[in-house]
């Protein structure tokens, strides 16, 4: 057996280009945790309402910074940059029915629909969860539970039900859709967004991506913060 | 004669199914009475956890042999015959699994006994009464029907 042989060279085989920078991929996969952390802290730690709590501000902040970062991050992670008008989503939708879809460096033109949609819905659920209490009043309660209406908190906790509904649903389809990338179409998506590099394509949106500081994603992550803590506070709810 | 019979036989009959229905709605009513009242003894307690009332050890103990009590009683209000018949939250899958959640009592039954004895300050209290109120949300969560 012959161990295959590594070309010194950037052959067009082995070239690896940049997909992601560092704030993007560290973002993305710590939405991961804090969503199934949202999920383990209801269901496991009933007795433990802090822990919940505290995973959802981190949720919320992090969706923040993901708002401010889609307009000053790296330039996949840039909303101009993957928000497609409806037309071309659906034009990558036949593409993709028929066999022969585009490939993109960042988001293909679905995909950034799916990620909008998945920011959105977490963000409402971290909202939604800052108004809602446990049925009985007794166990746990959002910051802001004491200033709104009975009403109002059994409706936040509704939706804080559905929307968590939604969102596994969308959380399956995402990932069915980058498994059935990854494996069975063979474009190495998933290893991109670990590792931030993907193979060299010719793809339709740009060749390389042109990566965001760090120190202006510490920026933005301070901002966020600052909202979500100092709004909270400010409003003078108790964390 | 037949008539009187027949009137006889029909009220027995009407006594036994009306009695049957107050039962079941007996039960039902009972369990939320005592589940209303372990609501009610928690109140003060959820209130010092949150840090919005000041540490009171009575209120904890009290809240404590509440449950404890009320655990062992409520065991005997889930008939099977009191799954409708009133206005209830329970749902069905109680009398599928009724060892499962008849356990869920005894286990609250047993925290609630734990906690009582190591509870003894602010500080003891916090580490100790989330165990306790963990089993109300591990029931609800499976055997209560969602208002919302
Ligand atoms: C083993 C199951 C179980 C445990 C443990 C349990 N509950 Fe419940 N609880 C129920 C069920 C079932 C209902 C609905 C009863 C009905 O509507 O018939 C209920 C209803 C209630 C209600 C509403 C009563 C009403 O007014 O209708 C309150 C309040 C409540 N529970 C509080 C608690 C608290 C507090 C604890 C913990 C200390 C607790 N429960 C532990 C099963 C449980
Ligand atoms: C992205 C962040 C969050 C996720 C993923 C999440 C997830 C969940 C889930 C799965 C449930 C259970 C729903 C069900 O039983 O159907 C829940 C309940 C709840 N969450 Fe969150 N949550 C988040 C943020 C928050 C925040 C920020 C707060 C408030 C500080 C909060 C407060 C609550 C409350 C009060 C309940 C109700 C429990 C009950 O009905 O007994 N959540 N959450």
């Amino acid at each position: 057996m012959n161990a295959p042989v590594e070309k010194p060279s950037a052959s067009a085989a082995g070239a690896r280009t940049l997909a992601w920078d560092g704030p993007t991929r560290l973002f993305k996969w710590s939405l991961v945790l804090l969503v199934f952390d949202g999920w383990l802290s209801n269901t496991v730690g009933g007795a433990y309402p802090a822990w919940h709590k505290w995973n959802g501000y981190l949720a919320l902040t992090l969706i923040l910074f993901r708002v401010l970062w889609g307009f000053v991050g790296g330039s996949t992670a840039r909303f101009t940059n993957f928000i497609a008008l409806p037309g071309r989503a659906f034009a990558y939708l036949r593409a993709t029915l028929a066999g022969r879809p585009q490939k993109y460096l960042g988001h293909n033109p679905l995909g950034g629909w799916m990620v909008m949609a998945l920011l959105g819905l977490v963000g409402l659920q971290a909202v939604s969860g800052l108004f809602a209490a446990d049925e009985d009043r007794l166990v746990i309660d959002g910051p802001f539970v004491k200033f709104v209406s009975d009403a109002t908190v059994s409706f936040a906790a509704k939706w804080h039900h559905r929307i968590f509904d939604a969102i596994e649903i969308l959380v399956l389809l995402h990932v069915a859709a980058n498994l059935f990338a990854t494996f069975v179409k063979r474009e190495p998506l998933i290893q991109g967004m670990a590792t931030g590099y993907k193979p060299v394509e010719p793809y339709a949106d740009e060749a390389r991506a042109r990566p965001g500081s760090w120190a202006a994603a510490a920026v933005c992550l301070a901002i966020a913060a600052a909202v979500v803590f100092g709004g909270i506070l400010a409003a003078g709810g108790r964390l | 004669m037949k008539l009187v019979f027949r009137t006889m036989l029909i009220t027995a009959a009407a006594a036994i199914a009306i009695s049957g229905a107050y039962a079941q709605s007996a039960a039902i009513a009972k369990r939320k009475d005592i589940l209303k009242g372990v609501g009610d003894a928690t109140k003060p307690v959820a209130a010092m956890l949150k840090g919005e009332a000041p540490f009171d050890n009575a209120k904890a103990q009290k809240a404590l042999a509440t449950y404890a009590s009320a655990a062992k009683e409520l065991k005997g209000l889930f008939p099977a015959d009191s799954k409708t018949g009133g206005d209830t939250a329970a749902l069905p899958k109680i009398w599928d699994e009724k060892a499962k959640f008849d356990a869920i009592f005894d286990k609250l039954a047993a925290d609630a006994t734990a906690a009582a004895g190591a509870i003894k300050d602010e500080a003891s209290l916090k580490a100790n009464f989330g165990k306790v109120l963990g089993n109300c949300k591990a029931c609800h969560d499976d055997y209560r029907a969602k208002k919302s």
